[in-house]
């Protein structure tokens, strides 16, 4: 039986007993939603130890924030999030004041949680003191100048006050972004121990939020079950009534049940399959250029060969890009190859770093940096990127291999390759990262700066990181174009790591299915959801 | 009875073993667990510091290890990172799904190798006997995933014969309340025959797909342990005794043979247990395989141990068992006389 007309019969037979009491509801396909994904939430959580990134899309959809991204619509009618938008969620207003030093946000005046109660502005301190509260969600905040609970002031009920020592462009974004949701904090507080003051334990397992769906039931590692909260203000009413959003680990397994009509949403899809599921036909499949996400291949810069830059630049002359895109990524995505070579080409980031095959430079470059007889290395990737990062590293061995780099391949069990990383000890290897905020300074910031391991290329030119932090605060757009142009020719030239593309995100979905929308985050968006 | 407690009590120091083992081999894992949990990009040398801190892993050690052993003995197997759950809960919600589905495919398994094997035997070289040979090597040598995903591209992608391979039940179903935790068993109890058709047909693709798997080594062995055992010289005196045929196979030949066949029962059991994770991934089947790989690949230390563990008490009582088999099947063991 197929389960589109397994409702109609049940009913039919007097079977209702045997459909979950909710779903029995006279609930019409029209309103109910089936999403498949690999892996599914390991903390409803936002902020805490090795929180997922499916973990957002629970507490995305299930807790509201004060603050949201706008939204833009893309050429072909997806919605897409407006970074440089800013408007109200659970705040029905703010201004910044005029020194922008304080955003005062007025709250929703008839918002409730979940249970009922009315969302007050202590319930707004205490979860954005919580951020603070816990490692991950300090250094989260401190990129937009917010250390300490005496910067989140309670004016009355329904206002709260959030000032910073100086202007920073970051506040209202990290205000918008996935941490800092709004919890029922009598409720949490409840379920807060001396050891544990901001209930993680509690809050890992259970939500107490006002966003547009309530958790009603979830099978860890299996299944979660979502219903609609009909009192939320914060916005239009969802399209679905309930979501059930099952994890099945097999990618074939997903795409037939998509392809069969039982699934209306199949999130992830490899790049192979969504060419061909697309040129199937039977269903469709969204493909959007992931903002700020890149792949890339990263080179440590700290130690030798890769130290000399002209090693650096023969490789990313050498590298076959465009079989690398079609082989490798099916061209789902937007390269970030060829280009303008030298210098920016506009202020946005990540731009084509002006790179295109060109053996015979490569090989002249890798003589001028002194050699001529080549080198050996070792090309890492970690096993859960293989299906990309296979193909690429075979055609980098076989590249390089012709200017005399002799080159093995190394594939990572996943987990490990993030400690290497750390340690900066991967010469030469394939990662794909992603920056939440669009300002190229923050990803400058992020990927090309400082210890970390997301400094991939531990890239350390002086001049570079003087610009990281004098473009921290600037406020004067003409300076800040400016330094960032400078930046963008400085790690053009220098390229201690060589951006490949920005892959899509391939959603595969119902053709009845309607409103699907693109986030920063890369999850599913229900509130926009509908069937058409 | 002596040699029961006896052999109860050798259990003790093998387990003692296991999770000496579990703990220092999880700790050689390269890779660092605080470095992967502390995965945002804003994430600087001191969140590091506070998930090592928070994950006990700042600790020398011997000082972890005690920590775990003393988790241990009051039964906490400590947090699951992976699965936001203690990993004892996760172990008794996953365990029943892997065994029901093991003991489903073992006993299609048995059916049909057992009998196959030895009708193969009894007639060398004849078409059963082919038959034989040819399902073993297909077995063996395709790969569960793939025939798995053949099955599911047959029966329910092209025919739709089957229900959608995902997980043991239907999504739209309700659970009957979990007292085995095996939902064959569980609907029945409930007194729900819709649910138990729905478990059921839910479960033939994957008990399919793992009994071929289990089939060759089990079929070969009856055959092979059979051709000896017709062969020897009892079962020529048998027939020349004129003892009805039937007799000679089953009371003579195939008693004689079982030894051999029961071992491998034991290998193929526990194996299929352990190692059924490829099978669970293509249908979705929340089991402990599944669970166990997702851990080991995140660097998640406890529900490995656990796991580990797990499999290993597993792997003990499997191995009793079939000693105690040994000793009924076959009298001169003298295990219960010794």
């Amino acid at each position: 039986m197929r389960r589109r007309d397994f409702g109609a019969v049940a009913a039919t037979l007097g079977m209702s007993g045997l459909l979950p009491a909710r779903w029995a509801q006279a609930q019409t396909r029209a309103e109910s939603l089936r999403v498949l994904s690999e892996a599914g939430p390991n903390s409803f959580d936002p902020i805490g130890i090795g929180v997922n990134r499916n973990a957002i899309q629970l507490h995305w959809n299930a807790y509201d924030r004060l603050l949201r991204f706008g939204t833009q619509t893309r050429p072909d009618g997806t919605l897409y999030f407006d970074y440089y938008t800013i408007e109200g969620e659970l705040a029905e207003r703010f201004e910044v004041s005029d020194d922008k030093t304080a955003i005062t946000l007025h709250l929703r005046r008839d918002a409730t949680f979940h249970d009922g109660s009315p969302v007050t502005a202590e319930d707004v301190k205490w979860s954005l003191d919580r951020v603070l509260g816990i490692a991950s969600g300090r250094a989260q905040f401190s990129t937009g100048s917010m250390t300490s609970p005496d910067q989140f002031v309670v004016v009355d009920a329904h206002t709260v006050r959030v000032t910073t020592p100086r202007p920073d462009r970051f506040t209202l974004p990290n205000l918008a972004g996935t941490y800092p949701v709004i919890f029922n904090a009598k409720v949490a507080k409840a379920h807060a121990t001396a050891a544990d003051p901001w209930a993680t334990e509690w809050l890992k397992t259970n939500v107490a939020g006002g966003g547009a769906f309530k958790l009603d039931n979830y099978v860890p590692g299996q299944s979660l079950t979502l219903s609609r909260f009909d009192n939320w203000k914060s916005g239009a009413l969802p399209g679905f009534r309930r979501v059930l959003w099952q994890m099945v680990p097999n990618a074939q397994s997903r795409r037939s049940s998509l392809e069969r009509g039982d699934a209306d949403i199949v999130q992830d899809l490899p790049p192979q399959d969504a060419v061909s599921i697309a040129q199937a036909g039977k269903v469709k499949v969204v493909g959007v250029p992931m903002a700020g996400a890149f792949q890339f291949i990263g080179m440590n810069s700290a130690k030798p060969p890769f130290d000399n830059v002209k090693v650096r630049q023969a490789v990313a002359y050498a590298l076959p890009y465009q079989q690398m895109f079609e082989a490798a990524l099916f061209k789902r995505g937007q390269p970030l190859f060829g280009g303008k070579p030298g210098e920016a080409d506009g202020t946005a980031f990540p731009q084509p770093l002006g790179y295109s095959t060109d053996l015979e430079k490569a090989k002249a470059l890798l003589v001028e940096a002194g050699f001529a007889n080549g080198f050996d290395t070792t090309f890492s990737f970690e096993l859960s990127l293989a299906t990309v990062a296979e193909p690429v590293s075979l055609l980098v061995q076989e590249a390089l291999g012709k200017i005399g780099i002799r080159v093995t391949i190394d594939k990572v069990p996943g987990g490990q390759l993030g400690t290497r990383l750390e340690k900066k000890e991967v010469p030469f290897f394939f990662e794909g990262s992603a920056a939440y905020f669009a300002d190229p300074d923050y990803f400058f910031r992020i990927f090309y700066h400082g210890p970390t391991r997301w400094n991939f290329g531990s890239y350390n030119n002086p001049e570079f990181q003087a610009l990281v932090d004098k473009t921290r605060y600037e406020t004067d757009k003409a300076v800040y174009d400016a330094d960032v142009s400078r930046m963008i020719a400085l790690v053009k030239q220098d390229i201690p790591i060589i951006l490949l593309w920005q892959p899509a995100l391939d959603t595969g979905m119902q053709a009845s299915v309607e409103g699907y929308k693109y986030l920063f985050h890369r999850q599913l968006e229900l509130r926009t959801l509908k069937r058409g | 009875m002596a040699f029961l407690l006896r052999r109860l009590a050798g259990v003790v120091p093998t387990l003692f073993g296991v999770v000496v083992a579990a703990f220092v081999l999880t700790r050689l894992l390269p890779g660092d667990p605080a470095v992967f949990f502390a995965n945002s990009v804003t994430a600087d040398a001191a969140t590091i510091a506070a998930v090592r801190q928070k994950l006990g892993l700042d600790l020398p050690l011997w000082q972890q290890f005690l920590v775990y052993a003393g988790q241990l003995l009051r039964g906490d197997l400590g947090q699951s990172v992976g699965t936001g759950q203690p990993v004892a809960t996760d172990l008794l919600r996953l365990l029943p799904a892997s065994a029901e589905l093991t003991l489903v495919a073992f006993a299609l398994a048995i059916l049909v190798a057992v009998p196959l094997g030895v009708a193969a035997a009894l007639r060398p070289g004849s078409v059963i006997d082919h038959a034989c040979r040819l399902l073993s090597t297909a077995g063996v040598s395709l790969p569960t995933f793939v025939s798995g995903l053949l099955l599911i591209y047959i029966f329910y992608y092209q025919l739709g014969t089957a229900p959608e391979p995902i997980g043991r039940i239907d999504p739209f179903a309700i659970p009957p309340p979990g007292i085995t935790g095996f939902l064959l068993i569980d609907t029945l109890l409930a007194g729900d025959t819709e649910g138990f058709a729905a478990a059921a047909r839910q479960i033939v693709l994957p008990a399919v797909t793992m009994a071929l798997f289990a089939l060759a080594p089990l079929a070969r062995m009856t055959r092979a342990s059979m051709l000896g055992v017709l062969g020897s010289e009892f079962i020529r005196t048998a027939r020349a005794n004129g003892l009805r045929r039937r007799k000679i196979i089953v009371s003579y030949a195939l008693r004689n043979a079982l030894l051999p066949i029961v071992t491998t029962l034991g290998m193929v059991f526990s194996n299929m247990l352990g190692a059924n994770v490829l099978v669970e991934r293509v249908f979705a089947w929340p089991g402990i395989g599944s669970y166990a790989l997702d851990s080991l690949i995140s660097l998640d230390y406890a529900p490995v141990q656990g796991f580990m563990l797990l499999m290993a008490t597993i792997f003990v009582l499997v191995n009793l068992v079939i000693d105690l088999l040994y000793a009924v099947i076959d009298p001169r063991t003298g295990l219960f006389h010794a």
